[in-house]
């Protein structure tokens, strides 16, 4: 088979890529045989030419005005045999996308990293006191339990308070689950 | 009474079949129970309204098919008394009278019959009300149409979050390679994607640096080998100690692949905290960081997991759902639908997965949603586009090459051995990544050794499937669907290469001869790879349908059918011959968890007499209906552990008038005591049938947490339909009686347990409730 290389031609149409040219969030993407191998040279094993041209609107999007441009030198007039084989996509993507998800990504991991370390290293110094009163809740909560207290608690107490009831009722679940998952093995074993 | 009932018929007459009516009036007169006088009116206003009478029977017909169904099939042994409406649980009213009624225990069966009939209350209470004003007219159609939004609902979030693991999985798994500085948040194809250098062999570019080029070397030569190494090494060890750390610290049921918990619950069981929010953000995560740490896992089974926890999630937002566990399961079982839909970007196999493998109760109202819902999540996902080209999933190939009739043969062989290899393991999970396996081929046709690619070939799949196992153990958010895909993919393209060697060695067999004598490579061995990955998921998943769909939609190749059905038969056939259950199913049975599968059949002659609890010589503890106090229910509750007790007109009797569960009593009897006054140990609890309720002491009036049409049978019911009742209503217990008078219970641990005990199997191993 010959070979086969990829000819990227991107069109710069985004407003986006004002400040950086090369990242653009639309591209005519041609894959092409190399002119070498239309010719019958097998002997040529250099690459084809990579080229880019910029602002190629949609309809432009082929062989004809995108690659033969740059390889006319090399093809000699023999455009019928070479177009044929070239493949030409118009793509786009959305940069913004990419970046605003990657970054809350990270965000949320970092988060859930020191958070974990929190819990780890802080939280046992801080509440020693209070870990006896988890173990005697062995049961899960249900509505009717939480709601009086919650309530109550609502009357009296600040919203501290009621975030370290709703931590102290998430940590007995996790607990919970844990003995599922890693000490009774009877779930997902 | 009598007459009601009948003229009800009539009111109801045009629709197709006549839900059991029966029961309405008794629940219209205990909704009303403080004020008999105005039992008239509600039904006279009932009635008044024929139009929604009828509306209302054409809505809850559908529930009712199955039911109808039964009662066919069934001999007439079977009583099946009342069905479902009686319950009296009478919609908003009495919810709000005592917290919690109607939710489940952890780790609990539902009821399904019993939510059902719920739903149908609330229903009938919305349509009701929808005359008095304006704004009753509006929650009415709100709860109409919020099936509908709460479905889309899950599948713009469903595709949104898949866009996001996406992205996020790509980009991390680039990372271990190198970084774009000039926009760290893209990766490496998305970093070259107007790069004009790229070629398709190396995939650099001049943006993209290598970690050894960020530090300051060269890109090649063995300094940059060994930095590159280790920066592998590395990223992989943090991605993979940050995923099993975060699940084990914020949510331990966030690993494995989560189908076949997923499946038990929508069976109808409780798992507090399986689909919760912490479980949700956990697994999105950990997928993310797993995915991108190289291990041998795929996102699919988890996909289906996080659709499912948004669903549940979502569901909250809509009482109609999220407060009925049975109508909350409609609702998940077209999440799960979208989570396949976004995995593969096949919308209709996700439909058919959730029918065929995950579902349990599967109406075609729920069908229409699961397809809307997949639609919409393939949309979303399609319209983030997170792989920059017009497919949804990274592993898109596209075969237009025919298949010739004898290959036929190779396919159903491929199916065989896809088979072999899961039963050596149920457990087992096998890893191979597409571009390891692409590369590896490659590799081989490029130069004149084919031989080593087979060796290659051969080694990876002996690797893969080594650390597939391992990794399925592993408590990191993995599924198994693409390492099947990929080990069968891998054998796939042994065969294949065989056969291409095969004819290209001996063109003039008549097999090959009509196709292959010109030359032309007539067999493309990354056809037999497809069909060979369909073959092993369809020998550790047991799917048929819906992998066929789901293969063709991933591929693209919808002329492979053909091929793609032989094998995934074949695989079915030798999986089931040498090995009872699929890999799901292997793990529910490990696990305990009660599923009572649909799709096996009952076979031994048994009646409910030898399965009912309690045995000889033992009493059956029962509430009577009026003559118990407050102190007698307690001490039953803390003397026994049952979770429902029948309740009889007198113990001597035992005559049945109803059914009441150990929760609901707990949560009565102790609002009783917060909120009325004078409830003291000698108070005496009525359930029915008590006709002096002005007695001095003032008496509990508990009719209300009472089922007055529990399921019942007879003692010589045969367990065939037993089970079948089981299956098909979703029963959680039914009441045995004889001549009439009451003499056991059967609850749904007791048909599981008989049924492991008829298959010679240990009973106790079914664990929960």
């Amino acid at each position: 088979m010959t070979l086969r290389f990829i000819v990227l031609i991107c069109a710069a149409t985004c407003a986006l890529a004002v400040s950086d040219h090369s990242y653009e969030d639309n591209r005519c993407k041609c894959v092409c045989p190399s002119p070498a191998a239309v010719l019958n040279d097998t002997a040529a094993a250099d690459r084809s030419p990579f080229m880019k041209s910029a602002n190629v609107p949609p309809n432009k999007c082929n062989c004809e005005s995108v690659i033969l441009p740059r390889v006319a030198d090399q093809i000699k007039g023999r455009e019928q045999e070479f177009c044929p084989r070239c493949e030409c996509k118009y793509e786009n993507r959305n940069t913004t996308i990419i970046k605003v998800v990657v970054i809350i990504v990270i965000w949320v991991i970092m988060l859930l990293v020191v958070y974990m370390g929190f819990l780890i290293c802080l939280d046992p110094l801080i509440n020693k006191r209070a870990k006896a009163s988890y173990q005697e809740h062995t049961n899960e909560d249900d509505e009717s339990t939480l709601g009086g207290p919650s309530q109550q608690m609502g009357a009296r107490g600040n919203v501290l308070n009621r975030v370290t009831h709703q931590q102290d009722k998430w940590k007995r679940q996790v607990r919970e689950q844990r003995r599922n998952i890693y000490d009774r093995h009877t779930m997902l074993n | 009474m009598v007459d009601i009932t009948a003229g009800l018929h009539q009111a109801t007459g045009g629709s197709v079949t006549t839900p059991t009516s029966h029961g309405t009036f008794q629940l219209y007169e205990h909704s009303t129970r403080n004020s008999n006088a105005s039992t008239n009116s509600y039904i006279a206003q009932y009635f008044s309204s024929s139009a929604e009478a009828h509306a209302n029977s054409v809505s809850t017909s559908e529930d009712m098919e199955t039911i109808d169904l039964v009662s066919e099939d069934t001999e007439p042994l079977v009583t099946i008394d009342h069905v479902g409406d009686a319950v009296l649980f009478s919609g908003m009213s009495a919810d709000d009278d005592i917290p919690g009624i109607g939710q489940y225990d952890d780790f609990h069966t539902i009821d399904w019959q019993r939510d059902i009939a719920r739903d149908r209350m609330r229903h009938r209470y919305i349509v009701k009300k929808r005359q008095d004003s304006i704004w009753d007219l509006i929650k009415g159609a709100h709860d109409a149409w919020s099936g509908w939004v709460c479905v889309l609902l899950v599948g713009v979030c469903t595709g949104i979050v898949a866009g996001v693991i996406d992205i996020g999985a790509s980009w991390m798994t680039d990372l271990k390679f190198g970084i774009c500085p000039q926009a760290f948040w893209l990766n490496r194809e998305q970093c070259c994607w107007s790069d004009t250098d790229t070629t398709f062999d190396t995939g650099n570019c001049s943006q993209w640096l290598t970690w050894p080029q960020v530090l300051g070397g060269q890109r090649e030569g063995p300094g940059a080998y060994i930095i590159s190494y280790l920066f592998y090494i590395v990223w992989a060890l943090i991605f993979a100690a940050l995923s099993a750390s975060l699940v084990r610290m914020f949510a331990p049921y966030a690993c494995g692949s989560g189908i076949p918990e997923i499946k038990t619950i929508l069976s109808g069981f409780i798992i507090r905290g399986y689909l919760g929010k912490w479980t949700l953000i956990i697994k999105v995560v950990g997928l993310i960081l797993s995915v991108s740490s190289g291990l041998s896992l795929g996102k699919e089974g988890p996909m289906v997991h996080i659709a499912s926890c948004l669903g549940n999630i979502l569901s909250y937002l809509f009482p109609k759902y999220g407060r009925n566990e049975a109508k909350k399961r409609e609702i998940l079982s077209a999440a799960a639908a979208a989570g396949v839909s976004v995995a593969f970007g096949a919308p209709i196999g996700g439909v058919l997965f959730s029918l065929e493998e995950v579902s349990y109760y599967f109406p075609l109202k729920t069908l229409w949603r699961s397809f809307f819902c997949a639609l919409i999540a393939a949309f979303i996902l399609r319209s983030i586009n997170p792989f920059g080209n017009e497919h949804s999933v990274l592993f898109f190939v596209e075969y237009n090459k025919p298949w010739i009739f004898f290959e036929l043969i190779p396919f159903v062989g491929l199916g065989i051995i896809g088979c072999g290899i899961s039963n050596s393991d149920p457990l087992c999970d096998y890893n191979r990544n597409f571009t390891d396996v692409n590369s590896a081929i490659e590799k081989a046709a490029a130069g004149p050794g084919v031989y080593r690619a087979i060796w290659l070939l051969v080694l990876a799949l002996i690797l893969k499937l080594v650390m597939t196992i391992f990794t399925f153990g592993i408590k990191v958010p993995c599924g198994l669907f693409i390492p099947s895909l990929a080990l069968g993919a891998i054998a796939g393209r042994i065969v294949g290469i065989g056969v291409e060697q095969l004819a290209y060695n001996y063109p003039k067999v008549w097999l090959f001869s009509g196709e292959c004598s010109t030359g032309d490579d007539c067999i493309t061995p990354g056809l037999y790879a497809m069909v060979g990955a369909a073959a092993v998921l369809g020998g550790v998943t047991r799917m048929t349908v819906s992998l066929v769909v789901i293969m063709f939609e991933l591929t693209g190749g919808v002329r492979y059918i053909v091929p793609l059905m032989a094998a995934a038969m074949a695989s079915k056939w030798v999986g089931d011959a040498l090995g009872r259950q699929g890999i799901y199913d292997a793990h529910i049975a490990l696990n305990g968890y009660p599923f009572l599968d649909s799709k096996d059949e009952f076979q031994h002659t048994s009646l409910a007499a030898d399965v009912m609890q309690p045995k000889r010589n033992e009493t059956l503890s029962v509430i009577t209906q009026d003559s118990m106090t407050v102190d007698d229910v307690e001490t039953l509750l803390k003397e026994t552990e049952h979770n429902g007790y029948p309740v009889v007109v007198s113990k001597e009797s035992q005559y049945l008038v109803g059914f009441v569960l150990r929760r609901d009593l707990n949560l009565a009897i102790a609002n009783a005591r917060r909120t009325m006054e004078g409830i003291t140990g000698q108070t005496v609890v009525i359930f029915a049938g008590s006709n002096q309720p002005l007695s001095p002491p003032p008496c509990l009036m508990l009719n209300r947490i009472l089922d007055m049409a529990p399921i019942t049978v007879t003692d010589q019911t045969p367990m065939e339909t037993v089970v079948d009742m089981f299956r098909k209503l979703g029963l959680r217990q039914t009441l045995v009686t004889h001549n009439g008078r009451l003499l056991g219970v059967i609850t749904k641990k007791d048909v599981l347990r008989h049924v492991k005990q008829m298959d010679n199997e240990d009973p106790n191993s079914v664990l929960f409730n």
